[in-house]
């Protein structure tokens, strides 16, 4: 009886191009719009994962290797499994609404989206044991 | 053998409370109103027949954890659950939004 779909929810996308990938929920929309009837959410996700590094490497092939793919998108409630992860990323101001209305808006916001993840990537905090 | 088998009497206080909220309450059938209810928390309790696939057992689980509601494994298969609910279709999983009368909520949850 607890709402669980909520901001900074860890999500995996299940259908569309990005289906396997993980993603975070940046905002809801539990009632739906007049253009999409149903219950639906702004999801920031990876599209790209960083790839392994070993001790090997130098460190411009770790910093290439350590580079995230970002994808922004409005998907159904449906076609998401949610987790019981959370992520606290503030991804509030670059993913809105409108940035879905021009492909520019859309690039700069995943750009955004990509540093974020990447920084969070970087610093470790976010490390599993 | 300490294996707690249900007997015929909690079964069929079972089939009671279901045929109460039947008549008296709200309630969905199927997978996909299953998972609407409990996204948009409405559900109270969800009741899951006992050869539902073990993949979508689990999902409907894991649903359920996140949105802290009980899960009832129903003893019986999906036939037996259909005819519980008075219908004369088969019913893998169903979900109670409001119990009407009935006290499943409250005695359900406690056995799990």
């Amino acid at each position: 009886m607890v709402k669980f779909l909520k901001p900074n929810k860890a999500v995996i996308v299940l259908q569309g191009r990005f289906a396997g990938r993980k993603a975070v929920i940046v905002r809801n929309f539990d009632e739906g719009t007049r253009e999409r009837p149903y219950g639906h959410c702004l999801v920031a996700g990876i599209s790209k994962y960083p790839k392994k590094v070993i001790r090997k490497d130098s460190a411009k092939k770790t910093a290439k290797k350590s580079r995230v793919k970002a994808f922004i998108k409005v998907v159904n409630y449906n076609h998401i499994m949610p987790t019981r992860y959370t992520l606290d990323v503030d991804l509030k101001d670059s993913v809105t609404s409108d940035v879905f209305q021009s492909r520019d808006k859309k690039v700069t916001a995943a750009k955004a989206v990509k540093a974020k993840f990447e920084e969070r990537f970087k610093t470790g905090k976010n490390r599993v044991k | 053998m300490v294996v707690a088998k249900k007997t015929k009497k909690t079964h069929e206080s079972i089939n009671n409370r279901l045929a109460l909220v039947v008549k008296s309450g709200k309630y969905t059938l199927g997978y996909k109103t299953v998972l609407k209810s409990l996204r948009n928390s409405k559900g109270r309790l969800i009741i899951i027949a006992n050869n539902c696939p073990p993949l979508r057992k689990s999902e409907i689980e894991y649903y359920a954890m996140l949105a802290k509601v009980g899960v009832h494994h129903y003893n019986g298969n999906n036939v037996d659950l259909g005819t519980a609910c008075g219908k004369y279709f088969r019913v893998c999983c169903l979900s109670i939004i409001d119990p009407g009368d009935s006290d499943i909520i409250k005695s359900m949850p406690g056995e799990h």
